[in-house]
């Protein structure tokens, strides 16, 4: 049995298509990660998923139970966390409150031992929490009635990088468990650190499906290098650069060679400065899926590369997260 | 079962108290001027009577009976206005806020994803205004008796448990109203004023239909079955009318969840 399994599933707001024709099949016991820009429809299809929208088409099971049958979604739902991004609580109960009542509602497993891990200040009204502890208190919830399956629609905004760490950390923790976890992101450094699968949603459509390694050899990194003296493109005649530019001294390209004869060729030049980072997701799908896609996506392809500034929010965004390369 | 309702009750309670407590003191304050009121000469009676029938509806006032009697007085001061009117505002607000203001912030989503029906979750939730229309109707009521005792006036203590008995099911229709508004519009600021202007509008719809000789129309009214003149006054208590209220409630209630069980969140 499949953890997740979606069929032709679509799902219009109006005239405004937000999933179209979505086939996903989530295995037992993989972390699979859900990858797509902002408004790509990543959070329509958990919120399909879980019943509070019902498709315009197409079919959705968990946990081998179909998502559009309420009696069925609420078995599954016994066995099932749920971490939103931005999680609504109420204001005027304390997390310790809180807790006591989903632990009614669902169960407890595990709130104390989660609390040792995530800390949110339980004894406080929630209308004090900042941003983190919101989201701190929400790992608890999601994951205190020791769920078999576990849907995150972006799980680590709000958190600081310390605790996404911890959060990754504990991530792999439950997938050892042999828990299934569906990880949506629209981070590719986080998605590889902690998914064994990916799927790459864009307007609303599944655009590739694979493993994460296969996706990092193929996505490359960004570099930006800066030596003494002048470059010429021909100082760049290397395997694996692509979308290469240069200014005097400066050049800056993506690479998806050998590190070793990166660097090996770099030892020829005085080096002033030199930045690796991972792609950004937008360089990801230009370079693989965005370059046939349509001419809008080019076209914001040729933006990228005049300017890198002005590739757009979603780009900006991954970046954030991109601090290990 | 019934965890959401004590939660949510629980939440609410200290609001319902603090109110309690508001209209406790008012009532006591309204009850203290009544000797003052019986003894200025100033012949209330005759301003009633020069007043248009449908304010004197409003009043609660259509049949003959005198302010200046204890009764009389409190029927229209008190129960007439506040808990007529005003306390039916209140919990048809209250309730708009009931499922509009979780969808609204994202709550809904949290407790949806546990094990929960969205019947269960419109029913229970509508439950959890019971315990604050029970707190109103004891604190104020036992206030109004203890008061009214305090400055020599006595008052049938059947008719004053009675008044506050049959507010309990008109209450929650008017809260039946606010609910259904709540599930339709995912606007929780406007179901809530919805809730608020439907219930104005339904008094007055009963008030000037009982006038302009429609009475049919303000039948659809959940004032129409509660008279708290009558209660008071006239020692009559519509029980057939809080049969009716409790069933408008139930519809209310039903149409509620059969409706947030279709609609997307």
């Amino acid at each position: 049995m499949s953890a997740i399994e979606t069929t032709g599933l679509t799902k219009y707001y109006g005239d405004t298509r937000a999933v179209a024709d979505l086939d996903l099949t989530v295995r037992e016991g993989e972390v699979f990660g859900f990858l797509g820009p902002n408004g790509a429809g990543k959070t329509t299809t958990i919120r399909t998923l879980l019943g509070f929208l019902s498709p315009t088409d197409g079919s959705a099971t968990v946990l081998g139970r179909d998502a559009t049958d309420e009696a069925e979604l609420i078995e599954a739902k016994r066995h099932i966390g749920y971490l939103p991004s931005d999680p609504g609580f109420d204001d005027g109960v304390t997390g310790r409150r809180l807790i006591r009542y989903h632990a009614e509602l669902k169960g407890d497993e595990r709130s104390a031992e989660l609390l040792e891990q995530f800390d949110p200040p339980v004894e406080r009204e929630i209308g004090e929490y900042s941003r983190g502890n919101k989201q701190k208190l929400a790992i608890v919830l999601a994951f205190m009635h020791d769920p078999d399956l576990v849907v995150m629609d972006e799980p680590t905004s709000g958190l600081d990088p310390l605790m996404q760490d911890r959060f990754y950390e504990f991530v792999r923790g439950e997938r050892d468990r042999g828990k299934t976890m569906f990880f949506s992101s629209h981070i590719l450094s986080e998605v590889r650190k902690v998914c064994d699968r990916v799927g790459i949603i864009r307007d609303g459509s599944l655009v590739a499906l694979e493993g994460v390694e296969e996706l990092l050899d193929r996505s490359g990194k960004r570099v930006r290098v800066s030596v003494e003296g002048a470059l010429d493109a021909d100082d760049f005649d290397l395997a694996g650069v692509g979308d290469l530019e240069l200014r005097d001294g400066d050049a800056s390209f993506v690479f998806t060679g050998e590190y070793d004869d990166l660097l090996g060729h770099l030892q020829g030049y005085s080096i002033r400065d030199l930045e690796i980072e991972e792609a950004p997701l937008e360089d990801v799908f230009m370079q693989f899926y965005g370059g046939t896609d349509s001419p809008a996506v080019s076209a914001r392809a040729e933006a990228a590369g005049e300017s890198r500034g002005d590739v757009g929010e979603t780009a900006a965004e991954s970046q954030e997260g991109d601090g290990d390369a | 079962m019934l965890e959401i309702v004590r939660y949510e009750a629980e939440r609410r309670i200290t609001g319902s108290l603090v109110l309690s407590v508001l209209l406790a003191a008012m009532s006591l304050l309204f009850v203290a001027l009544f000797p003052s009121i019986t003894t200025s000469g100033a012949d209330l009676d005759a301003y009633m009577e020069s007043l248009p029938p449908a304010m004197r509806a409003a009043f609660g006032a259509s049949g003959a009976f005198s302010i200046t009697t204890i009764e009389g007085f409190l029927a229209v001061e008190l129960y007439q206005f506040f808990w007529l009117l005003m306390l039916g505002i209140y919990l048809a607000y209250q309730a708009g806020g009931l499922i509009a203001g979780d969808v609204e912030r994202d709550r809904m989503d949290v407790l949806l994803a546990a094990p929960v029906s969205r019947r269960r979750v419109v029913v229970e939730k509508f439950l959890s205004l019971v315990p604050g229309v029970l707190a109103l109707n004891l604190v104020v009521g036992a206030v109004v008796y203890v008061t009214v005792a305090a400055i020599g006036e006595s008052i049938a203590i059947a008719d004053l448990a009675m008044v506050h008995l049959l507010s309990i099911p008109y209450l929650l229709a008017c809260g039946g109203i606010g609910l259904l508004l709540s599930v339709a519009v995912s606007d929780s600021d406007i179901a809530k004023r919805g809730g608020l202007g439907a219930i104005f509008g339904l008094f007055l719809l009963d008030t000037v239909s009982q006038s302009a000789d429609i009475g049919w129309l303000g039948a659809m009214s959940p004032t129409r079955y509660y008279d708290p003149t009558g209660v008071l006054v006239g020692g009559e208590y519509d029980l057939a009318g809080a049969a009716i209220l409790l069933a408008m409630t139930a519809a209310l209630v039903a149409v509620s969840a059969w409706w947030f069980r279709r609609r997307d969140v």
